[in-house]
Order: structure tokens, then C-alpha cells, then sequence
């Protein structure tokens, strides 16, 4: 067994004693103090609010809630006045009298007006996101998020998180997203706490997530907090609602792609309450009507259920299931989707200590059927994993985050079965794959003077890579070999095969992952904040081509493949004007990842069963700076975000031999973009009307052209430059869209909204991809551009009731 | 079979967009370099002894100069084993001839090219092919239905790393289609291949109709030019969205005075199989 020992001892035990300092500081400094303690929910439908604050007037002392809308705080006896505020909620002051433990649940109710998007009336609180250490966070409202306009008239949280600095995507028709010059694979997404590898609908139009079952997202593009480990780039976060705890409820839109129903309600006596939402496409429908034997189709089903068995201990079960089909004429067919489930157990033993046990299981297949050929493909992932974080509210000053995790992986890479006795397909299965992947963690929050406030953790992550299968020797243990004479990478020789008992570990490996960061109050406007993170990631998708595929497969770390090991650092400055009618966040980031995979020239990842012998081993560097200014308040709002960084790779030859890919040189990532402008704004003319607008440039692409070509049986080849040293056109396009809500009598139940909505409103034909090839007809040679979506309009109706 | 797989992805794109025009683009300009076409054919059944080879200058992508001949080189090829050498005369035009090559099935043979006082050399493996058995028409299989196939059938030899390469050209088509093939999935088994012509409306393509005559050739290749070959048939027609990256394809063809001027093309030994198919009304 090979242990692979990555953090030095000295990070290690300064770490350590710093934190054992701290927790002792803080532990001296409790006297006649009583703690408050309880739920913050939403007072129309009973969700909890993740990220409300609860403050304590004149004080500094407050906090937020948790994911499950829990807080508490503890100050000295006395009378003070409670302030309870959300951005687009009123808030609430109620004077309260300090002089015993106790526990208190506030319902806040959202702005009459759903439209006016962040407003923040209370000092305190804005101050506490000031003065929060938590940097490189994006949080976009579900209500902002809904009113953008979008493509088809789709919402799309992962498209508008994309107009947010320092998230892109790989342009239209590429599934993922891309953050701080990361690949889509270095995304940790969860939705419920449950893994999604696929994120998107129909190759990247649509992302899996319908926006009416969703609570709220964030996504950590830096300074990912201890408690979550996994991937080296961000972390987004998803949260399903719980469902409606007062009253039955419907929500639904009918629009030109798919439509979508989502029921709620209280359940088990009000002690509980349930969600249930399916959003379906069906233009297959219209295209079997039309006489097609093409299809395309989508579906979603997200299910919520939770029971409070007593004021301590609460139940909840969520579920979600997706699925995409395609069907060419009879020539094959495809389906895949992502099917996950989470039974969580939430816990509260004291008012200070807070728990959550969550049991998840979550899946990715792909299968391809070629009906005429008669062989099919499938494809999968699977994972469990168990578990179990606390935060214990210390003190004012000091609140602690522990935790541990562990994941069992089953990675079925593919196999080839034919369908029928005559089929000329041998059955093939590529070697199944199985690890663990575990987890343990601490986390402080810790106010070190009223300006200072650090949080600081360490993640310790292992990995083992399970027996049960057989890995090829290679000669000269080399799995790629340069040839020097023809000057180029070739697969190695098998020699032979070690085989590995189910009992055994391939391959282990540690890490140890400390996050750090602060946060500095320059006066009641403005802050700086820095920090730094590691991050290891065990699992990778392997894909060659300039856009991830649903076909593209993971696989572990192992003999072969190193885990990915990232450096973080990060500062900011975040200040408020006006009154907090303007905001501006400035954030300069820097980060290099070890152990990123690039795939030799002719690579060949279908069907591979030695992935090995087509990658090198490299690295990743990239940094840049993030601008964004934003109007929070009035009847205009909205926001200008500026991303201007840079990402490279380096892919040396290694033990192959030879220089490596692009001759050992850095060469510009897939996801490099050197400009990225988005502005976003938002106008409500009066409670019947209001109006959107999205404006996005972006560099091109970086791809690989010809520069030159010559004739070869009969034919004019294209030679091509070195790796990703041309770029697409400049990427940009206008959206417009305009809300209409009928005027409805306020007694009636059901209030229905028009969305109109204009994609790209200049018809600019961005290209997604520009190949060359011969004019089949004159013998020249020509560059075809694909664009994929011109100008697109849209309706959509919403109803509610 | 992975051609199948990857070629799903590229279909459902084209479903979903099909929204490509023809742009102007500024590319890049490589380094000329020599271009070796030697693809030294034996039909089987015949002697062989004629063969030749094709030696030209690569251009800027966009250059539409077809004056690339080189007609000073000197061409030797050699049979590694008795070392009996087979001098290819320029002819016109950049090609080269030999009427007394003798083609041995298994026997390596090297290439040897003196050209502007730098010397380029390459080795291969003469590989051999099995005869194809029926070759029919058909609507029915295909990407597209209804529209007309044609069928070589064929059975792989029983043992493994047998690789193919297929040349069809309908006959008044300015463009051959080159498809390449290996065992990996089916060795043994006797192999139905097809291969049609999508229309294509832009270009004025249309699909294989009654009376078209369609030639078509089977080569036994070895790994190393199906290593090559593939990646070259992968980038012809151009990359899309979901192809793998586009590289610089090095053949076999190395420059022994300096590395770095390697030649484009490859040297190339393999039987062949040729024959043709006369599409009728079905």
C-alpha cells in the first residue's frame, strides 16, 4: 500500500494548537449568560429561512440560521429588543427579557411586493454580512432568479448564477458549469445533500434544477467551508423546500418547452408537511403527433416530506429524480438522469448544540441502445454516504462546526451487451470500480475583537481505492510512452495483470485540508476580508472533447490517477453606499491544482478500460479579478459583474518520457475566458408590470485551428496548431423580458403571471463551435460556425393558488 | 463500436441545432512541411510490382494553391530482411514510380527520402486483408432511414488486432470516404459494414440513388497506421462540440537530419480489396 502523507506537520500542529487556544478563550469567557434558541420560518407557507439574521439591538450579538432554519444565540441578562430580519422579508422587533434559557420561533412574512428583490432596511445585519468571514460566496434569491430572462422561458439557476462573477459556462449546448477558471467536473453540486454528476438537460439548454422546488443555492467559489470536501474548484449548494406547513398549495407554469406543477401541504397532523413537483418536456409528444420518429424529451421529480416527532427531533425525506431521453428515427436511442434520495435526522440536544445525521444515496446512468446494430451501452455511478455534522453555539464570539462523512463509490464504466442473437457486438464490461471516500472536520467561528473575525478549520480526507478487480502491469511500469523517434505519446505494453482481493486496498491516500479565513471591519460601510483554502479531490470525469458529454464517465483515484489537490487564495473588499442602495464587492483570487489529467493527442476515452493509457498527469493555474456593483433597492435594481482572469494547464511528460502536451508549455485551459462582462437589471413599473434585461459579453473560447493542411488520398487535411491557441468569436447576447400579473381581486386564491420573454434579442449567432473541413462540392476548404440559439421568444404563464 | 457511440452525440447535436453557416476565419500558418503520400497498395491477386508514391508540400490552411509538387526528391524503398532495394523514378508531378516492387505479406520495408539535402525515413509492416464475401443494398440500417445503403460483408480472421480501412467513392463524387475499423469488439465474427450518403442540402449531396455505382476499397492496416489513420478520419469533415480536441497528426514519416521538420503522410503497406456495387431500384 502506498500512503501518500500530502500536508507537512508543521501546518498540522500550528493548526491545531491554534484552535486549541481558541477553544479554551473562548470556553473562560461565559458568566451569567442565557442562551435563545429556535426556528426562523417563512410565516405564509412555515419553510425555514437559511441565512436570516437574529440580532439583538444595540449589541453586537447575533447571528444567522443554519440550512434548517436554526439559531441561537447567548448575552448577559437583561432586556433587549430581538430584531429578525431576511432580505425581502419584513422584519420584526420584539423586546424580550433575558433572564433564563429559552426557546423562540419567529415567523417573518415576505414584502408585500414579491418583485422589489433585496431590501435591507436593518442596520445590523448588513453589517454582520461585513463582518462575516465568508468570502467568495454567491447566493442569487429564487425570486431574483425567476424573474430573469431566460432561453424558452426555462428558469434556470445555474444560468443565472453564470451572470455572477467569476461563473461561466462553456458556451450554449455544453452541459456544467465553470467556476474561477475550473472544469465542470471540479463543481461539487448537491441538491439536498445528495451528489448530482449531471447538472444538465438536453446536452446544457436546461439545468436540472426546477426552480420551483428549490428553497435556495449558494455556491462557494473560495473558501469552502470545512464541512464540505470533494472538489477542488466550488461547491453549490441546493436546497429542496420543505413544503407548505399551513395550507395546500399549488404553484405551475405552462411555457413552450415543458411545464411544471408543484403541490404542497401539511401532513401527519400539521406536524409535518410534503412537496411534491414534476416538471415534464413535450415537444416528443408534439413530434410524434407531427409524424416523427425523432424524439427528445425531459422529466424531473422532486419529492419533500419532514415530521417533527417533538420540538427536538425532526425527520426529513427528499428525493429527485431526472431523466433525458433521445430517440433518432431506429437507429438508437439514449436515456440518462440522475436519481437521488436523502433521510435526514435532525437533532437538537441542547440550545446550544445542534445536529443532522443524513443518509444518502444518490446515481448517474447513461444508456445507449442501437437498435439496428443490436448492442446497447450503460453506464453508472453510484454512491452512498452517511453523514454528521454539529455546530455547537459556544459563545457569541465562538461557535464550532465538527463533523465526519464517508461515501462508498461504485463506478460502472461501461458495458457492451448485444440485444440480439444475430448481433455482430461481442458483450464487453469494462472493469467495475469501487472506493471510499471519508471525511472528518472542524470549524471555528470566532470573533477575535469587535473588528476581527476569523473562521478557521481543517478537513481530513482519505481515500481508498478497493480491490476486487485486476489493474494491468505495464513495461517499465509505464502506462503512455513517449516515442522519441516518431515524436509522439502511444499507449503502453501490457505485460501482465496484479490482481487485487475484494478485501484489499489498491491504492490509500490522506490529505489534510485547512481553510482559513478573516474578515476585517474598516467602519460600518466597508470591509476586507482574506483566505486561503486546500482542497482534495478523489474522483474525476474523464472527457476529452471541448464540451462535457452526459456520455463522459468518472473514475477514482488510484495507481494511476493522483487525487487533485488545490491552493486557494483570496481577498476582497466589500462596502456599501448610500445607505445600502449600492454595494460593491472587489475579490482577487489565485489558485494552482496538482494532479489535473490531460489526455494524449488521439486519446480515446470510449469503451477505454486503461484509461491510463491515454492521460498524462499535469497541472492547473489560474487567477484573476472579480468586480461586482449592485443596486439593491428602489423600483431599479440589478447589478454590473467584471471577471477578468486567466487559467492554464500543464501536462509534462512525466514518466512517459518526452516533454509532455504543447512541448511541457502552459497552454490556456478549455474554460479561459480573459473578459467576462454580465449586467443584470430588473424594473417594476407598478404591480401589474415589470420589466428584465440581461446583457452578457464574454471572450471567446479558447480552441484549436488548422494552420495548414496538405493531400492525402484524395483528400485536403487539416493540420492543426497547438492546443487551445485560438480563440471563438467574442461571446454576447441581450435578454429581455416583461412580467404581466392581471390584476386579480385580492380575495382570490388563484394569482396567475405572464412571462414574456426575448432570448438573444439581436439575433447574434454565437458560434458554439467553428469546424473546418472540404466543400464536399468545390473540394474547398471552408470554417462551418454552429450557433445554437438565435433570437428566441417566449411565453410562459405562472399560477399560484 | 465506438464509432457507433460517438457518432450518437454528433447526431443528436446536429438534431438539436442544425444552425451552421460558412464563416470567414483568421487561422494560424504552420511550418511547410513535407508531405509523403506512400501508400503502397497490393491488390490481391495481383503481382504488385507497380507502385507509387506521391510527394508534395503542405499549404496555409485557406490557400487554394495546388502547384505543391516536389520533383527532385530521390525514393528508395528497402526490404528490411534481404535488403533489396526498389528505386521509385520521379514520373510528373510529384509522383514516383517503381514496376519491380515485390510485396511480401509480414516483411518490414523502409522508406528512404533524400530531399533539399534532409533525410526523411520511415519503417513499416506489409499487412495483409480477408476477402469480402457479398457485398448487397438496403434501406433499412443506417442513421437514416429510407435511404439507400450499401453492405460489405466480410468475416474477421479468429485471431485478435486485425484492422481495417475502407475507401468509398460513388463514382462523379469529387471526395472519397475513408472509415476505418478494428476487431477490438468483434474479432472473429463475420461483420456486416455499411455505409451511406446523408443528403446534405448546402452542398448538394444526395443520397446514394438507383444506377449509382459506388467503389470501394478494403485495406488490411497495421496498428500503427490505424493508430493514425483514426485520428485523421476523426478530424476530416472538421471537429465539433463534442469531438475529441484537434491535434497536429504526426505519421511515421521522420526527418533524420532535424526532428523537428518531420514530414505529413505516411508509409503505408497493405493488401487491398477492391471492387464496386451498382446501386438498382429496390
Amino acid at each position: 500500500m502506498n500512503r501518500q502523507n500530502t500536508k507537512d506537520p508543521f501546518v498540522r500542529h500550528t493548526v491545531w494548537s491554534l484552535w486549541a487556544f481558541f477553544l479554551v478563550s473562548a470556553l473562560v469567557m461565559g458568566q451569567s449568560n442565557y442562551t435563545i434558541n429556535g426556528t426562523i420560518a417563512d410565516k405564509s407557507n412555515g419553510e425555514t429561512l437559511y441565512g436570516a439574521s437574529v440580532f439583538l439591538k444595540g449589541t453586537t450579538i447575533g447571528g444567522v440560521t443554519n440550512e434548517y432554519g436554526f439559531y441561537s444565540i447567548t448575552a448577559p441578562q437583561g432586556d433587549y429588543i430581538l430584531n429578525v430580519s431576511y432580505m425581502g422579508y419584513q422584519e420584526i422587533n420584539a423586546n424580550i427579557t433575558l433572564n433564563r434559557d429559552q426557546k423562540l420561533d419567529y415567523e417573518i412574512s415576505e414584502n408585500s411586493t414579491q418583485l422589489e428583490e433585496v431590501v435591507v432596511t436593518a442596520e445590523e445585519p448588513e453589517r454582520a454580512l461585513l463582518r462575516k468571514p465568508e468570502m467568495s460566496v454567491l447566493k442569487l434569491n429564487i425570486g431574483t432568479v425567476k424573474q430573469m430572462p431566460v432561453v424558452l422561458g426555462e428558469v434556470d439557476i445555474l444560468k443565472s448564477l453564470q451572470m455572477l462573477p467569476g461563473v461561466t459556462s462553456n458556451g450554449e449546448g455544453s452541459g456544467g458549469f465553470h467556476v474561477r477558471g475550473g472544469a465542470s467536473d471540479q463543481n461539487l453540486v448537491l441538491l439536498d445533500e445528495a451528489i448530482i454528476y449531471n447538472t444538465s438537460h438536453m446536452f446544457g439548454f436546461f439545468s436540472v434544477f426546477n426552480a420551483d422546488a428549490i428553497k435556495d443555492m449558494k455556491l462557494y467559489k473560495g473558501g469552502i467551508p470545512a464541512r464540505f470536501g470533494g472538489r477542488v474548484s466550488s461547491v453549490l449548494d441546493v436546497r429542496q423546500k420543505d413544503g407548505n406547513n399551513k395550507n395546500f398549495a399549488a404553484t405551475g407554469g405552462i411555457g413552450i418547452i415543458s411545464s411544471r406543477l408543484t403541490l404542497e401541504g401539511p401532513m401527519f397532523n400539521d406536524k409535518g408537511s410534503f412537496l411534491i413537483a414534476g416538471r415534464r418536456s413535450y415537444a416528443d409528444l408534439l413530434l410524434k403527433l407531427a409524424g416523427e420518429t425523432n424524439s427528445v424529451s425531459f422529466y424531473d421529480l422532486n419529492l419533500k416530506s419532514n415530521y417533527s416527532i417533538n420540538p427536538t427531533n425532526k425527520l426529513f425525506l427528499s428525493g429527485y429524480f431526472g431523466r433525458d431521453a433521445f430517440k433518432i428515427g431506429n437507429s438508437f436511442d439514449s436515456s440518462y438522469g440522475n436519481t437521488s434520495g436523502n433521510l435526514r435526522w435532525n437533532h437538537i440536544f441542547n440550545d446550544r448544540l445542534f445536529s443532522n445525521l443524513s443518509a444518502i444515496a444518490s446515481r448517474y446512468d447513461y444508456d445507449l441502445g442501437f437498435s439496428m446494430e443490436a448492442f446497447d451501452w450503460k453506464s453508472s455511478i453510484t454512491n452512498y454516504n452517511l453523514k454528521y455534522d454539529l455546530k455547537y453555539y459556544l459563545s457569541n464570539q465562538f461557535k464550532l462546526d465538527f463533523g465526519a462523512s464517508g461515501i462508498y463509490y461504485d463506478f460502472d464504466p461501461g458495458q457492451v451487451n448485444p440485444t440480439s442473437e444475430t448481433s455482430a457486438v461481442n458483450p464487453l464490461k469494462l472493469d467495475r470500480k469501487k472506493a471510499v471516500e471519508t471525511g472528518l472536520y472542524v470549524n471555528a467561528e470566532h470573533q477575535l475583537t469587535s473588528n476581527l473575525t476569523a473562521q478557521y478549520g481543517l478537513r481530513y480526507s482519505a481515500f481508498t481505492r478497493l480491490g476486487g478487480q485486476a489493474l494491468t502491469d505495464y513495461a517499465n511500469s509505464q502506462p503512455v510512452v513517449y516515442n522519441p523517434i516518431l515524436g509522439i505519446y502511444e499507449r503502453g505494453v501490457g505485460i501482465g495483470e496484479t490482481d487485487f482481493a475484494k478485501g484489499d486496498a489498491i491504492e490509500t491516500f490522506e490529505n489534510l485540508e485547512p481553510r482559513v479565513s478573516f474578515s476585517y471591519l474598516l467602519n460600518e460601510e466597508s470591509s476586507v476580508k482574506a483566505g486561503y483554502s486546500r482542497t482534495a479531490q478523489y474522483i474525476h470525469l474523464l472527457s476529452n472533447t471541448s464540451s462535457a458529454t452526459p456520455l463522459d464517465v468518472w473514475t477514482p483515484s488510484g495507481k494511476f490517477i493522483k487525487p487533485q489537490l488545490s491552493d486557494q487564495y483570496a481577498i476582497g473588499y466589500f462596502r456599501n453606499f448610500k445607505d445600502k442602495t449600492y454595494s460593491v464587492e472587489a475579490e482577487a483570487y489565485y489558485k494552482t491544482v496538482d494532479n489535473r489529467i490531460d489526455y494524449i493527442d488521439g486519446s480515446d476515452l470510449i469503451g477505454q478500460n486503461t484509461i491510463e493509457t491515454e492521460i498524462l498527469n499535469g497541472e492547473m493555474r489560474a487567477y484573476g479579478l472579480e468586480l461586482l456593483f449592485r443596486k439593491n433597492e428602489g423600483d431599479f435594481t440589478g447589478w454590473i459583474a467584471y471577471t477578468l482572469s486567466k487559467s492554464e494547464q500543464r501536462t509534462p511528460g512525466g514518466t512517459a518520457g518526452g516533454l509532455g502536451i504543447n512541448d511541457g508549455e502552459w497552454y490556456n485551459a478549455v474554460f479561459d475566458r480573459t473578459h467576462d462582462i454580465s449586467i443584470s437589471a430588473a424594473y417594476r413599473l407598478n404591480d401589474k408590470w415589470s420589466f428584465g434585461t440581461n446583457l452578457v459579453f464574454q471572450t471567446g473560447r479558447p480552441v484549436t485551428y488548422p494552420n495548414g493542411q496538405y493531400q492525402y488520398e484524395g483528400l485536403s487535411i487539416a493540420s492543426y496548431a497547438p492546443r487551445n491557441s485560438d480563440r471563438l468569436p467574442a461571446y454576447h447576447r441581450l435578454d429581455l423580458s416583461i412580467n404581466y400579473k392581471p390584476n386579480k381581486k385580492p380575495q382570490n386564491r388563484l394569482k396567475g403571471e405572464w412571462v414574456l420573454g426575448i432570448y438573444n434579442a439581436y439575433n447574434r449567432r454565437n458560434a458554439a463551435s467553428i469546424s473546418f473541413g472540404q466543400n464536399v462540392e468545390t473540394g474547398a476548404n471552408e470554417a462551418t460556425r454552429t450557433a445554437i440559439f438565435g433570437i428566441v421568444p417566449s411565453l410562459t404563464y405562472n399560477f399560484k393558488f | 463500436m465506438r464509432t457507433y457511440i460517438k457518432f450518437s452525440l454528433f447526431i443528436v447535436l446536429a438534431f438539436l441545432s442544425s444552425c451552421t453557416d460558412v464563416i470567414d476565419v483568421p487561422v494560424q500558418e504552420g511550418p511547410t512541411r513535407l508531405v509523403v503520400e506512400a501508400s503502397l497498395d497490393w491488390e490481391k491477386g495481383t503481382q504488385g510490382n507497380i507502385q507509387t508514391i506521391k510527394l508534395s508540400e503542405s499549404t496555409a490552411f485557406f490557400d487554394t494553391n495546388t502547384q505543391t509538387a516536389v520533383t527532385s526528391a530521390n525514393v528508395i524503398v528497402t526490404n528490411d530482411s534481404s535488403g533489396a532495394n526498389f528505386i521509385f523514378e520521379h514520373q510528373s508531378n510529384g509522383e514516383y514510380l517503381t514496376t519491380n516492387f515485390e510485396p511480401i505479406l509480414g516483411q518490414s520495408y523502409t522508406l528512404q527520402i533524400s530531399y533539399n539535402g534532409e533525410i526523411f525515413s520511415a519503417t513499416e509492416t506489409m499487412t495483409g486483408v480477408t476477402e469480402i464475401t457479398d457485398v448487397f443494398q438496403d434501406r433499412e440500417d443506417g442513421f437514416e432511414d429510407d435511404v439507400l445503403e450499401v453492405h460489405v460483408i466480410f468475416t474477421d480472421p479468429p485471431e485478435e488486432g486485425n484492422n481495417y480501412l475502407f475507401k468509398f467513392q460513388r463514382r462523379g463524387d469529387l471526395l472519397p470516404e475513408l472509415e476505418e475499423a478494428d476487431d477490438e469488439f468483434v474479432n472473429g465474427n463475420e461483420i456486416d459494414w455499411w455505409y451511406e450518403i446523408e443528403e446534405n442540402e448546402d452542398e448538394n449531396v444526395l443520397p446514394f440513388q438507383p444506377d449509382d455505382i459506388v467503389d470501394i476499397e478494403m485495406y488490411g492496416v497495421s496498428r500503427a497506421y490505424y493508430n493514425y489513420i483514426d485520428i485523421l478520419i476523426d478530424q476530416i469533415g472538421g471537429v465539433g462540440l463534442f469531438e475529441a480536441t484537434p491535434v497536429a497528426v504526426k505519421g511515421n514519416c521522420i526527418n533524420t537530419t532535424n526532428a523537428d521538420s518531420y514530414a505529413f503522410g505516411y508509409f503505408r503497406l497493405s493488401e487491398v480489396v477492391r471492387t464496386s456495387y451498382t446501386f438498382i431500384e429496390d
